[in-house]
């Protein structure tokens, strides 16, 4: 077995003290000219963790994995792996492997000659490369078309190839950059959980870039949210979702409807609110406000209602399709209550508005 | 009013009619489009070629040189048969050869660094350095090289200065090997510059992130996937060469030995016998015969590029 | 035959002509196929000009580039009234081409070699001159008057205007003392220093030699070849072959071979030996003992000449002395008029003698006048080589 199955370790809780981090990230920062690209980012993934780093095009993210790869040099700050420093390391002798976003499949070489273009360079036998390949592909579920070019396969299978390339090397760090961004979207949901799976099996430490938040929930272990070359917050996907740090974290995952009573402003988000009609009654402890719906979206497995409070706010609150087809229509131009419980909100962090901060950023570094 | 009605549409309706017409019929309208240039095309390039193919089997009264349409093989059979043609089309096709291989090596390293290293101020000073030789007459280009390998020239003249024997290449077929390089270069730099440009730089990062050296990357992804690019180019630079009398007729040289460069004592070119046969002696067919040996080369010779996938790198 | 300027022109020109002459030559042949006298020309019945009336303002002229150099057209014009317009032709084969039915009706003239001459005359498109209207035909070499090239049965189809010789050219380094023969040209003491036209015609100047060094052979003319003849002569070329240092075609490369040393002996017009004299370079030119071959040219009048009176006046213009002159330095020919030797020495001292401008008739029996090699004889018999197989026996000694 080329892939040796190392205990998959879930979350931050299963470092070990003794071993060092797979990957240290101290004070990083790139720019491009007058662009700060990424403006200083400390971060640590614990070996055999599916890491992910989300954020919209432009937050660094994607830099931040050229950085990891090699593929660019750190302006400041060091770059760690497995308690190496390889700041000043290039890719090829850096113990990380790459899956691209365009996949950057050889084309003229076959399946096969692709995935075990790393074993070659490292001067494996062909005898052992040759297992290693047929273990890696029947491992991505391509078994059989190691003869096939890159041009005779489907998006789906490029993209498993590349993902075979990459792991075959055991690579101390895998490095994801947007992988499933050419995937529709069933393929893609497939590919997430496929990809889950294989981490979970290969217990490889991976670091994924994504701009998707669904993606970033269903698989990361932990997740870093960024934005502006910054990481705006760090965690598992629960802590991240349900108790968003900042606005922009709270606004960027999943729909956020954020509030200001009485000089707090927090979040509570739209599946968290129940919409009543009139006669319902809440249940006790919860806050009440009313309303009139704005707008109904159908959205498929739930409805969207955007709703207008009295006191001037939008919500938006979700509900299951569970009446009939057709019945969520006619909430349009009601008056509703919405109630939600008070400790299923989240207070924001008001004293740390990420835009400001962030333009404060940019004007030291133009100074 | 009902009068205006009716007639109006009719009335404004010429061109539209026509265009609507015109429109459930666009297999006509592309022909119409198509026709001017293909038949440009078949004219000058097929039939001159048809033509030129049914010359070569036919032959000259030599006492009047009028051309008889007779119908023989007797010019294919001389160019077989003398062994002074089958000196001559070795000697054309194996310089193109080794000048296409010569532009190829050259080239190689020179699109590399303008495609992939070179910052974009770099690379647009390289390409009008590559490209404006091409800008200047190709005489004017062939005789400046006369003045660097002749005798007292440039070249003799340096190894003179550091005391070393001259070279004394002027004249010779290692000069066309030269002069033909330099000249073709440009036809050859283009074309693999692009396939490497179309090459997308993740496959680069791919490779180094895989562990391959940068040397190793160009050799096993760059080189392979650049060489339809080069294979390309080499379309320019053999079938150049070989349709060239020009470079023959100033550079070279009736010289034996190394300088001959294993091409026989002598530099005359496919292209100087058919030159000679058209103009002087007014012997066509022969000319349209020896001109049918560099189109079957090219010929194959495409036809092997197109393997390669030559055309698509174009 | 004259060079005019260092460019393809003169090669083009070189190769082309005589192509042009095999064709006038057999063209003729061809209706005779088994004699050796050819039907007279289409136009040998037109009867010339007798005099010169008023010029008609315009003269339309196919000529070698420099053939009107305005400093003898502005005069001209200024003179007559003829507006000269000229149209430059690169080769022998263009301007047969251009002359086509007689000029087309648009030209008058043709400044034409004498190789081409022949296919003008038999093609029709030339008419016949009349001599007496021209005041210095009576100053003209005998031999001009009425070379066979541009005059046939007493018909004279034109009026002769330059001529050159193909001269032996070397380096006074080399050669302190002038060489006497064109053996220099074979002798493998220079081997690696030589240098010839790569043309067929070359082949004459080896038999030229022959012609005198190996009498055995009988050659009476270098132009007209028996089987036996030829393959002495080709087996005397592919022995001088391993000598050649280039055969070359243009004007230029010869002059540059011989400016940077490659060579120190060579076949050449004397147009190379002024220009490379004029740059230093130490060479000198010679007709040896066994004699050379040569050129001429001629102003031809178009069968549809528009305007034949200032074709008259132009022909008479440039046969006097003082024109015949200036061209002759300008291009490094020698005029056809005896009386501009003295017009040359005023011009350049010393360059009518340079030039054999004062050259006596029996040196022209030294020169062999081109004329392209056909399978019949001068005896009528149909034993010679013909100018096909000249040919393709060159590309055997040079390309092999």
């Amino acid at each position: 077995m080329a892939i040796h199955s190392r205990e998959a370790r879930h979350g931050a809780s299963a470092k070990s003290a003794l071993r060092p981090p797979a990957l240290r990230l101290e004070g990083v920062r790139k720019s491009y000219g007058h662009v700060l690209a990424v403006a200083g980012v400390d971060l640590t993934v614990q070996e055999g963790e599916f890491f992910t780093l989300l954020g919209p095009s432009g937050s660094g993210k994607t830099t931040l994995l050229r950085l990891i790869a090699g593929f660019e040099r750190p302006d400041a700050g060091t770059i760690e792996l497995a308690g190496r420093d390889v700041t000043s390391t290039p890719p090829h002798l850096r113990q990380t492997n790459t899956v691209f976003q365009d996949y950057a499949l050889f084309p003229h070489m076959t399946v096969a000659d692709n995935i075990g273009y790393g074993l070659r360079i490292k001067g494996i036998p062909k005898a052992e490369r040759e297992e290693r390949v047929q273990t890696a592909l029947s491992m991505v579920r391509l078994a059989g078309l190691d003869k096939r070019k890159p041009n005779q396969l489907s998006g789906g299978q490029r993209q498993r190839v590349a993902l075979a390339r990459a792991v075959v090397n055991e690579p101390e760090v895998l490095l994801l950059d947007e992988p499933l961004g050419a995937l529709d979207l069933k393929l893609r949901q497939e590919m997430q959980l496929e990809l889950k799976r294989i981490q979970q099996k290969v217990g490889i430490t991976f670091v994924y870039v994504t701009h998707d938040q669904e993606e970033a929930l269903t698989m990361s272990d932990r997740m870093a949210v960024m934005a502006d070359g910054k990481i705006e917050q760090i965690g598992p996907p629960v802590e991240v979702y349900e108790r968003p740090a900042t606005e922009f974290v709270a606004g960027f995952i999943g729909i956020s409807n954020v509030l200001e009573r009485n000089g707090i402003r927090f979040v509570v988000r739209p599946e968290k609110l129940h919409m009543l009609e009139e006669g319902q009654e809440p249940r006790s402890g919860m806050t009440v406000e009313s309303g009139i719906v704005e707008q109904v979206v159908y959205v498929g497995m739930s409805t969207r209602y955007i709703v207008r409070l009295d006191r001037g706010e939008q919500l938006v609150a979700v509900r299951q399709n569970m009446d009939a087809p057709g019945q969520a229509l006619r909430y349009e131009g009601r008056r509703v209550r919405l109630a939600w419980v008070p400790g299923h909100t989240y207070v924001l962090d008001h004293q740390r508005a990420r835009g400001e901060s962030a333009l404060s950023e940019h004007d030291t570094e133009e100074r | 009013m009902a009068v205006e009605a009716a007639g109006r549409p009719r009335k404004k309706s010429g061109a539209a009619s026509l265009q609507s017409w015109l429109w459930r019929r666009r297999w006509l309208s592309s022909a119409l489009l198509l026709t001017p240039p293909l038949g440009w095309f078949l004219l000058i390039y097929i039939a001159s070629l048809a033509l030129l193919l049914v010359t070569a089997f036919w032959q000259i009264n030599f006492f009047t040189t009028q051309i008889e349409q007779v119908w023989n093989l007797d010019n294919f059979r001389t160019i077989v048969s003398d062994p002074t043609y089958r000196i001559i089309i070795g000697r054309t096709v194996a310089l193109a050869a080794v000048v296409t291989i010569t532009d190829a090596v050259i080239a190689f390293p020179f699109a590399y660094y303008m495609a992939r290293v070179a910052s974009r101020r770099i690379q647009t000073l390289l390409f009008a350095a590559v490209l404006l030789p091409l800008w200047a007459s190709y005489i004017a280009r062939i005789y400046s090289w006369i003045l660097i390998l002749n005798h007292s020239g440039v070249l003799n003249w340096s190894l003179q200065s550091l005391n070393l024997p001259p070279a004394d290449i002027g004249y010779t077929n290692v000069a066309m090997w030269i002069v033909f390089s330099y000249i073709w270069l440009p036809f050859m730099i283009i074309p693999t510059y692009a396939a490497m440009e179309r090459l997308p730089e993740s496959l680069m990062e791919a490779a180094a992130d895989l562990g391959a050296r940068r040397w190793r990357a160009v050799r096993d992804v760059v080189l392979p996937l650049a060489l339809p690019g080069v294979v390309a180019g080499s379309i320019f630079t053999f079938s150049l060469t070989l349709g060239d009398y020009i470079t023959p007729i100033l550079v070279g040289g009736e010289s034996s030995g190394w300088r001959s460069l294993g091409l026989g004592t002598g530099s005359t070119f496919i292209g100087n016998v058919v030159y000679s046969n058209v103009g002087i002696a007014n012997n066509v067919p022969f000319a349209a015969a020896l001109t049918m040996i560099p189109v079957a080369i090219m010929t194959l010779y495409l036809l092997g590029a197109k393997r390669l996938g030559a055309f698509e790198a174009l | 035959m004259k060079t005019t300027a260092v460019g393809s022109g003169d090669w083009f020109r070189l190769s082309t002509a005589a192509a042009a002459a095999v064709i006038a030559l057999t063209a003729c042949g061809s209706t005779t196929p088994t004699g050796s006298t050819a039907a007279p020309p289409p136009t040998a019945n037109m009867t010339p000009l007798t005099t010169i009336g008023p010029g008609e303002g315009q003269l339309n002229l196919i000529a070698w580039e420099g053939y009107t150099d305005t400093s003898w057209v502005k005069p001209f014009t200024a003179a007559t009234g003829c507006k000269v317009n000229a149209h430059y032709a690169g080769s022998s084969a263009e301007m047969v081409t251009l002359m086509a039915n007689g000029g087309s009706g648009q030209y008058d003239m043709v400044s034409a070699s004498g190789d081409a001459d022949l296919r003008l005359i038999y093609g029709g498109d030339v008419r016949p001159m009349n001599p007496n209207l021209i005041p210095n035909f009576v100053n003209f070499q005998d031999y001009f008057k009425a070379p066979a090239y541009n005059t046939i049965n007493g018909i004279h189809y034109g009026i002769s205007l330059q001529w050159g010789p193909n001269v032996l050219l070397y380096s006074t380094k080399k050669f302190p003392i002038a060489p006497t023969s064109w053996g220099v040209l074979y002798d493998p003491a220079n081997s690696g220093l030589i240098t010839v036209p790569d043309n067929p015609i070359q082949i004459a100047d080896a038999a030229l030699y022959l012609m005198s060094t190996k009498k055995s052979l009988g050659i009476t003319d270098p132009y007209e070849l028996t089987q036996p003849q030829f393959d002495a002569t080709i087996a005397l070329l592919k022995q001088q072959k391993p000598l050649i240092k280039k055969y070359w075609d243009l004007a230029g490369t010869e002059i540059q071979l011989f400016t940077s040393g490659e060579v120190t002996v060579g076949a050449a017009w004397p147009y190379q030996t002024n220009t490379l004299q004029a740059a230093r370079v130490a060479v000198a030119d010679t007709i040896p003992t066994e004699g050379a071959t040569g050129w001429g040219d001629t102003w031809m009048l178009a069968t549809n000449a528009p305007h034949p009176n200032c074709a008259y006046l132009w022909t008479k213009w440039v046969s006097t002395p003082q024109v015949q002159a200036e061209q002759a330095l300008f291009f490094g020919e020698t005029p056809v008029n005896k009386l501009a030797c003295a017009a040359m020495e005023k011009l350049q001292p010393h360059s009518c003698a340079q030039y054999h401008a004062d050259a006596l008739g029996s040196y022209f029996n030294s020169i062999k006048f081109w004329k392209t090699p056909i399978a019949t004889c001068d005896d009528g018999s149909k034993n010679c080589i013909d100018y096909s197989q000249w040919q393709s026996a060159w590309t055997t000694v040079t390309a092999g």
